[in-house]
């Protein structure tokens, strides 16, 4: 009889063993189905986050700055606004500078209504996000400049409104909140999108229609600038902060009433933040598998007593230690082997509910292997202490046991 | 291979509880040879569980010489002592001590599972010789008492052991299946040629064995 054969009688053992109590095997293991589906899940949010902050700036390159308003700036509102663009657009930094005015609002076209995001803005938008047309054109500074009541849609907005994604949609007119807009072209579908707005679901419009027709003070402002080059990026941003204060007429000591920041720095920040809630909520699993560890010792303490009489007889009949000691270390490996199948299992129940609520969540193969490994080693980490009480029990005393 | 097969010089077991030292065993001197059959016989009290852990290998004498097939067995480790056990004696308690999660095939076969080599095809010869060919799957609640002690019996002669230890035998059956339980013993030792111990505080159970040994206050008093 060899090693293998022997481990493979022991593991038969504590697998019986744990059958005989079937509804107190998977409580014991409850901790650990949900501290390795806590790994797997967190995991995949992780991903998902990471991937979401790619695609939301893919269509941004670095040398976009982004000028916003906070909401308040010491009790007072913003003095951001349009009339910023043009100062910012004559900095010798600069190539360009757009406004964005955004909302949602509500959609129609012939019985289809939908909830999406327009964005103001000027035709200066199309090259600084990148934007391609698959029919028709974009607006021109003439209809910003004569509030025209023109749109370019988003690949999903044509989608949602005309039932496809590439449907025929120049000439067509449609309800935008309250008011008629013709629609004069039809963006490629990107899976992007310009700051906080994703270009898929919105609809374009002049900067001055929009304000008008549409959103009005309710629309929030924000601007986005291009360097001309990446190393002038630090320069810009300076400059920009400058010739804003001077413009909002602030003085020196008091806060500015806007944020400047450029891409960069905002792609590495929420890359952090992402990073940092993953390894906050990765830490929460931990925590769970430390309480599913110490639930798996409890009860293997509880088992050992319960079968001192079944340890004496076998250490009467001959059985050296270690087949004690592994005989109940195996069936804490079990538990938390088994507890890990099942929150393997149930991570893609999760993983489906998740994608169905439209949360970003990616499996990755890797978080299996680290949920598998933390879960085994707490397994086997809680489990040593019992099985060497087992192991180390005297045969007469045990054998007296009732 | 001597004719002795085990023998206890000046044997003595004494606890230390607190600053008191409490001799259980004063000095005992037995010998057995193989093939004897021996009862143990002494009221409660007197020691007698005592000196079944010293020659069961499942406790060491605070002093004295224990040889068991001409090995010193007296100053070995816990570990070593288990391989003894395993090998050399056979175990048959007065409450069967069956594990009550295994099958009763499952049962008889530990011993040679601890040993290193399962024995299947022994376990059922031995089991067919118990008369329990059919019970191989049963467990041991789905027994009687003396079907028990059978099973117990196949499991203590698993790996052919020099001697058997019998602590009360029939002590937990009716008189008639004890009875069965002692004709059995008997033959294992009379056609066999089986070593045994046997404990018990009943004197005509006591009256099968070639020998008897009383004992009184860690003392052999009569033999």
């Amino acid at each position: 009889m060899n090693n293998i054969t022997v481990v493979r009688k022991l593991l038969k053992l504590s697998w019986n063993a744990l059958m005989a109590n079937p509804l107190r095997s998977f409580l014991t293991t409850l901790g650990i189905i949900i501290g390795s589906l806590t790994i797997i899940i967190v995991v995949a949010l992780g991903e998902g986050a990471k991937k979401d902050i790619e695609q939301q700036y893919s269509s941004m390159s670095v040398t976009t700055i982004l000028i916003n308003a906070p909401s308040t700036v010491d009790g007072a509102a913003s003095k951001l606004s349009y009339a910023d663009v043009e100062p910012i657009k004559q900095l010798p930094s600069i190539a360009t500078a757009i406004p964005q005015l955004s909302g949602r609002v509500q959609m129609q076209y012939s019985g289809q209504s939908s909830n999406l995001s327009v964005l103001g803005t000027t035709p200066d938008i199309q090259q600084l996000a990148n934007l391609i047309l698959v029919k028709g054109r974009f607006f021109t500074t003439e209809e910003n400049d004569h509030h025209i009541k023109v749109a370019v849609i988003g690949a999903t907005v044509a989608e949602e409104l005309f039932g496809d994604r590439y449907a025929d949609v120049v000439g067509k007119t449609i309800m935008v909140g309250k008011k008629e807009f013709e629609v004069i072209g039809l963006l490629e579908y990107k899976g992007g999108s310009v700051g906080p707005t994703t270009i898929d679901d919105s609809i374009f419009t002049p900067y001055s229609s929009a304000y008008r027709y549409i959103l009005g003070i309710n629309g929030r402002f924000n601007m986005n600038a291009q360097a001309n080059d990446v190393k002038l990026i630090n320069q810009a941003v300076d400059e920009i902060s400058k010739s804003l204060r001077e413009t909002h007429s602030l003085k020196p000591g008091m806060n500015d009433d806007f944020r400047v920041r450029d891409m960069g720095t905002t792609v590495s920040a929420a890359v952090n933040s992402s990073r940092t809630m993953s390894v906050l909520l990765a830490s929460v699993g931990i925590v769970v598998l430390l309480v599913g560890g110490i639930g798996i010792m409890n009860i293997m303490y509880v088992t050992v007593t319960e079968r001192t009489k079944e340890i004496g007889i076998r250490k009467a009949i001959g059985a050296q230690s270690e087949y004690i000691l592994f005989q109940f270390l195996f069936e804490a490996f079990i538990l938390s082997l088994v507890g890990f199948f099942i929150g393997c299992i149930l991570s893609f129940g999760v993983f489906f509910l998740l994608k169905k609520f439209e949360v970003s969540v990616i499996l990755v193969w890797w978080s299996y292997l680290l949920s598998f490994f933390t879960t085994v080693s707490i397994g086997i980490f809680f489990g040593w202490y019992p099985a060497q009480k087992a192991a180390s029990l005297n045969p007469i005393d045990a054998l007296r046991y009732e | 291979m001597t004719n002795t097969l085990l023998s206890l010089k000046n044997i003595i077991k004494s606890y230390q509880i607190k600053s008191e030292t409490y001799e259980i065993l004063k000095g005992l001197d037995i010998e057995i040879k193989r093939g004897d059959f021996v009862a143990i016989m002494g009221p409660s009290g007197s020691g007698k569980s005592t000196l079944l852990n010293i020659i069961g290998c499942l406790d060491s004498p605070t002093s004295g010489l224990y040889t068991l097939e001409d090995k010193n067995v007296s100053g070995l480790s816990e570990r070593e002592l288990a391989v003894i056990r395993n090998t050399y004696i056979g175990f048959i308690f007065q409450n069967f001590n069956l594990i009550p999660s295994l099958s009763v095939i499952d049962n008889v076969l530990l011993p040679s599972f601890y040993l290193g080599k399962e024995d299947h095809k022994r376990a059922e010869e031995l089991l067919s010789s118990m008369g329990l060919a059919e019970r191989l799957s049963f467990k041991p609640n789905e027994l009687s008492g003396g079907q028990k002690q059978r099973v117990a019996i196949a499991r203590a002669l698993m790996n052919d052991p020099s001697f058997l230890l019998a602590d009360e035998p029939t002590g937990a059956l009716d008189s008639k299946t004890g009875k069965e339980i002692m004709e059995l013993i008997v033959d294992l030792n009379k056609k066999e040629g089986k070593t045994i111990l046997m404990v018990t505080h009943d004197p005509i159970i006591a009256e099968r064995a070639h020998r008897i040994i009383r004992l009184q206050d860690g003392k052999i008093v009569h033999e």
